[in-house]
């Protein structure tokens, strides 16, 4: 109703007091719902049920307090004493005394050690000091972290890099800085501990797929696109992504690339590699996976890796499109919460791809003295051998399982016996919680370059002596 | 949200209608609205007052019960992801102060209102149909309700 004459306060009350009905009522509803409001409590939507106070006196008397520290059996265990390493570690190494070759640090390249990288360090530390004392976003970033992403960009061949001060916490903040609730990754059950931290930390839906096994992952990911037919607005708005390893820690396999990269684009997964194992390993130039299998770099989205096995350093890059990895830079939050990586292992680590970069052979040599080994310990009765033929770090099992407990005593009486032998290797330590399925427990043989022929032969011999005599000491048991 | 070394919570969302002096910069600012809506010649006093209430209810329907999410990257992996805001007011928890404000505002200037309009039957019409739009979703048992899904993802 349009009305031209002015407003006026005697006019409106004398409405107000011929109001219709229908108002007064709804009007005395609307002041009954606000008294209400004022003297409601306020309540969380799961937590409605109220207990009784008996209820509450039981529930506060059967409450047992766990001990503020575990009992200490649980936490060190006494059948895996700690070996204490004396001395620089590079090609052999002084374990509990014994003066070893060294089989267990993952020193691929031999570059731990190397003097022309100690020679670059030093100066670094008379320049930098040692410590950045700061996270890349507060006075953090020095020219060399910034020359170290541009050389790994370059040498990987993407478009950009970022570094993490902690190769453990690359991959681990990697992952849920792009997976959050709701969204879905497809992952190996092989990964190494960080890759589940990581998964665990993103909150999201995880699906595993045997190792390694392409038909199971084809056979997973048919099945969630017909769940996500069923509700195409849902899974409009969920990201999928798939996290396999180059070479697996765990069992030293190589992942299937070509079959992942063809997976990614027919059924619209996020490709992650994560590449510690087998950056500076496989490939002619050494690229990883990717050079090893032809596939050009930007075909995956991200490609991850730790620095402190080939390299030598400390800590662990990511690399891809300049759209995906400046995520990161806010978003990852090893990178935002940590101070930035110590210039002095920013700089191993650029020498440490110079000398790559200039002795292109070494990886090549690397592989064939791993087949080599690999071919060596193959034949020996009593352990099987797991790992791809050409990769430097593999696993030994025992053929014939007994029990875990024996298992694992078998095979740290054969470290013993090695390491007594000048061969030092180790037992895949593992902690009970990380795995997703039982696997056996496994020596872990990590081959470095330095190792010349009559090396990896005394190591075969040794290796083999210690196995005979175990079996023996089984079989007499 | 990372905003430096200041006491934060993983979404600020949640705790935004607590912060001091928020509640009077609402009215405050729903007033202005209303005093521009009261300037302009063409519009009576009855049509601006309706005019008002239905702007407050409509721009309130559509920032608390339409947007879902948060404009800014938060610390806990999505989990609001596809909650409305008043949602994610208080973490979900109902009838707390700043949600007992927000289903009051609206029946006071309901009944301001119907005042104004002098109880004419278009007006009352108007008014009760932006009242319904701006408290129904507010009930407890509609709490995360899509109906017929849409605005679901």
């Amino acid at each position: 109703m349009e009305m031209d004459k002015p407003w006026i306060v005697a006019e409106a009350i004398q409405s107000a007091l011929q109001a219709p009905f229908y108002h007064f009522i709804l009007e005395g509803l609307l002041v009954i719902w606000i008294l209400r409001l004022i003297f409601s409590k306020s309540y969380k939507i799961h937590q409605k049920e109220t207990l009784t106070k008996k209820e509450k006196e039981e529930l506060v008397g059967s409450w047992q307090p766990e001990p503020l520290v575990p009992p200490l059996e649980k936490t060190l265990a006494k059948t895996r004493p700690y070996r204490l390493v004396s001395g620089q570690v590079g090609k052999n190494i002084v374990v509990d005394g014994y003066k070893c070759k060294n089989f267990a640090s993952m020193n691929f390249l031999g570059l731990v050690g190397n003097k022309r990288v100690e020679e670059k360090i030093e100066k670094c530390i008379r320049t930098y000091g040692v410590g950045t004392c700061g996270p890349r976003g507060f006075y953090g970033t020095f020219d060399v972290h910034l020359e170290l992403e541009e050389r790994i960009a370059k040498f990987i061949g993407a478009e950009e890099a970022l570094i993490y001060s902690y190769g453990f916490a690359t991959i681990a903040s990697a992952i849920p800085a792009y997976a959050k609730r709701g969204d879905i990754i497809f992952v190996d059950e092989a990964v190494c501990f960080a890759i589940q931290k990581g998964l665990q930390a993103s909150r999201s839906k995880i699906v595993y797929f045997k190792h390694n096994d392409m038909n199971d992952l084809e056979d997973k990911l048919i099945e969630q696109e017909k769940i996500d037919k069923k509700n195409p607005k849902k899974a409009a708005v969920i990201r999928k992504f798939m996290v396999v390893e180059g070479i697996y820690m765990n069992t030293g396999q190589i992942c299937d690339l070509p079959k992942l990269v063809e997976f990614k684009f027919k059924y619209k997964v996020r490709l992650f590699v994560e590449e510690s194992l087998s950056f500076g390993v496989l490939g002619d130039h050494g690229r990883g996976v990717t050079e090893h299998f032809n596939i050009p770099v930007s075909k995956l989205d991200l490609v991850v890796a730790c620095m402190e096995y080939s390299l030598a350093s400390v800590g662990g890059f990511c690399c891809g499109r300049h759209y995906v990895v400046g995520h990161q830079r806010l978003s990852g939050m090893g990178y935002v919460f940590s101070a930035s990586l110590p210039s002095l292992l920013a700089r191993a680590a650029i020498e440490g791809l110079n000398i790559s970069e200039e002795n292109p052979d070494i990886f090549a040599q690397l592989r064939q003295k791993a087949a080599f080994l690999q071919d060596l310990l193959k034949g020996i009765k009593g352990i099987e051998l797991v790992g791809y033929p050409e990769s430097p770090c593999f696993h030994l099992r025992r053929l014939h399982p007994v029990t875990p407990e024996k298992d694992l005593k078998f095979l740290h009486d054969v470290v013993n016996k090695c390491m007594k032998n000048g061969i030092c290797i180790t037992v895949a330590s593992r902690l009970k919680e990380e795995f997703l399925s039982e696997w056996p427990a496994s020596i872990r043989i990590a081959v470095s370059v330095e190792m010349s022929e009559e090396d990896l032969d005394e190591a075969a011999r040794v290796i083999r002596h210690a196995v005979e005599e175990a079996c023996n000491k089984c079989k007499g048991s | 949200m990372h905003t430096g070394t200041t006491n934060q919570v993983a979404n600020p969302n949640t705790v935004v209608w607590n912060s001091p002096g928020i509640w009077i910069t609402y009215l405050l600012t729903t007033g202005f609205m209303h005093l521009i809506l009261l300037s302009m010649p063409w519009f009576t006093t009855s049509v601006s007052w309706t005019l008002t209430n239905v702007l407050h209810g409509v721009c309130m329907y559509f920032f608390l019960h339409t947007i879902k999410g948060t404009p800014f990257e938060t610390s806990d992996q999505g989990k609001y992801r596809y909650s409305t805001h008043w949602e994610q007011i208080d973490s979900g928890t109902q009838f707390t102060a700043a949600r007992k404000f927000f289903m009051t505002t609206p029946i006071v200037l309901y009944i301001l209102a119907s005042f104004y309009s002098m109880y004419d039957f278009t007006h009352f019409v108007v008014n009760t149909l932006v009242l319904l739009l701006s408290l129904l979703p507010k009930l407890p048992q509609l709490h995360g309700v899509r109906i017929f899904g849409i605005n679901k993802y």
